[in-house]
C-alpha cells in the first residue's frame, strides 16, 4: 500500500515537473531564437558567430530541462520504488 | 533486454572499507564504495583519449597536418585565445586544464555512440554524478586556489560583498547571495553534463523498450536508436563537451573580479574583444 502510494506520488511529482521544466525550457528556446533571427536580420554577415552563440546558449537553456528529467527519473526509480 | 540488462541508474558498487550502508528509513546512503561501472567506463574513455592525443603528437607535420592534427589544433587554439582574452595573458595554466576537460568529455562523450551494452560494466561515462561531480570539484578548488592567489586573501573575501559600487551595509546584505552563488558553480556544472548525458541514455533505454516484441529488434527501433545516437551523442555531447570547457573558462574569468577596480580604481569596461564565441558576453548570460 505505502509502495503505491509513493510510486503515484512520485510519478505525478515526476510529471509536473517535467511538464513546468518543458514550459521554461520551450519559452528559452523560443527566446534565444527569436534573439538570434533579429540579430541575423539586423547584422546578416553576422550571422556565424549567432548561430555558434545561439547553439551554446539552447545548450544552457535546456540543461534544465535535463536535469529535471534525469534527476527526476532517478529520485522516481530509486527512492520511491525503495518505500515498502 | 539485449541492450541493457540493468535499468538506467543503477550501478554495481565495489565496497572498499565494508558493505555497511547507513539505512535511514527511506534513503540509503552508501558509503566508502565506488561504482564500479563508472570506474572501468572513465578509465576506457581516457585510454582512448591519451591512446589519441599521443597518436596525433607522435606523428606531427609541421607543413601539412593531418586532419586530427587540425582539429586539435583548432581546439587548443581556440582555448587559447578565448583565455587570453578573457581571463588573463598570463593565466596560461589555465589551457591545458580548459582543453583537456573539453577534449576528455568529447571522446567520453562520442565513445557513446557504439553500443556499449554488451557489458553490464559499461555504459557513457558521464551517465554517473560521481564522474562529472568530480570533474567539476576540482575545477572549483582550482578557481578557489587561483581566486586567492591573484586577489591575495584580503581581495578574495572583498569578492564576496560583490556589488562594489555600493556602500558597505548593503554590500554586507549580499555576502549570502555572493556564497550561494559560488557554491552553486560546481553543483550545477555537473548536473548540467550529468543530466544531459543520462537523458540520452534514458532515452536509450525506452527506445529499446518502446518497439520490442517478444525480444527481438524491430527495425524501425533500430532506425529510431541510430538517429536518435546520432543526434545526441554528436551534438549533444558535443555541445556539452564545449560548454563545460567555457564555463571552466569562465569561472576562471569571474575569479578575477574586483580585481582591476583595485588597481585602477574605476570600473573596467566589458571585454567584447572574444573572437568567435566571446565568454565574456556568455557569463552575463547564464
Amino acid at each position: 500500500m505505502n509502495h503505491a502510494i509513493a510510486i503515484a506520488g512520485a510519478m505525478i511529482g515526476f510529471g509536473l515537473a517535467l511538464g513546468g521544466g518543458a514550459i521554461g525550457a520551450a519559452v528559452g528556446d523560443g527566446l534565444v531564437g527569436n534573439a538570434a533571427i533579429q540579430g541575423i536580420s539586423r547584422q546578416p554577415e553576422a550571422q556565424g558567430r549567432l548561430t555558434a552563440f545561439m547553439f551554446i546558449i539552447v545548450g544552457l537553456v535546456e540543461a534544465m530541462y535535463f536535469i529535471n528529467l534525469a534527476l527526476g527519473f532517478l529520485l522516481v526509480t530509486s527512492f520511491a520504488a525503495g518505500v515498502h | 533486454m539485449t541492450y541493457l540488462e540493468a535499468q538506467p541508474g543503477t550501478h554495481p558498487l565495489t565496497p572498499i572499507c565494508g558493505d555497511q550502508y547507513l539505512n535511514l528509513l527511506v534513503i540509503k546512503f552508501y558509503y566508502c564504495a565506488f561504482t564500479l561501472d563508472t570506474l572501468v567506463s572513465s578509465a576506457v574513455a581516457i585510454a582512448v583519449t591519451l591512446a589519441l592525443a599521443f597518436f596525433i603528437a607522435s606523428r606531427l607535420q609541421p607543413g601539412v597536418p593531418s586532419k586530427l592534427q587540425m582539429v586539435l589544433e583548432a581546439l587548443l587554439s581556440y582555448v587559447r585565445g578565448t583565455v587570453r582574452d578573457t581571463v588573463a595573458a598570463d593565466a596560461t595554466f589555465v589551457i591545458p586544464i580548459a582543453a583537456t576537460i573539453g577534449m576528455y568529455i568529447l571522446v567520453a562523450n562520442w565513445i557513446d555512440f557504439f553500443p556499449l551494452g554488451f557489458s553490464p560494466l559499461l555504459h557513457p561515462a558521464n551517465s554517473d554524478i560521481n564522474q562529472t561531480l568530480a570533474m567539476a570539484v576540482v575545477v572549483f578548488l582550482i578557481v578557489q586556489g587561483y581566486s586567492i592567489r591573484v586577489l591575495g586573501l584580503r581581495g578574495y573575501l572583498r569578492r564576496f560583498t560583490k556589488p562594489f559600487e555600493l556602500n558597505m551595509f548593503m554590500r554586507a546584505g549580499y555576502v549570502v547571495f555572493n556564497i550561494i552563488e559560488e557554491l552553486v558553480k560546481p553543483v550545477s556544472l555537473s548536473l548540467r553534463l550529468f543530466g544531459n548525458i543520462f537523458a540520452g541514455f534514458l532515452m536509450v533505454y525506452l527506445l529499446g523498450l518502446l518497439f520490442q516484441v517478444g525480444g527481438i529488434w524491430l527495425p524501425l527501433s533500430l532506425g529510431g536508436l541510430v538517429v536518435w545516437k546520432a543526434f545526441d551523442v554528436f551534438f549533444i555531447g558535443a555541445l556539452q563537451a564545449f560548454i563545460f570547457m567555457l564555463l571552466t573558462i569562465v569561472y576562471f574569468q569571474q575569479a578575477r573580479e574586483g580585481l582591476e577596480e583595485e588597481l585602477h580604481g574605476a570600473h573596467a569596461p566589458p571585454s567584447d574583444r572574444s573572437p568567435s564565441v566571446g565568454a565574456a558576453q556568455l557569463s552575463q548570460h547564464q
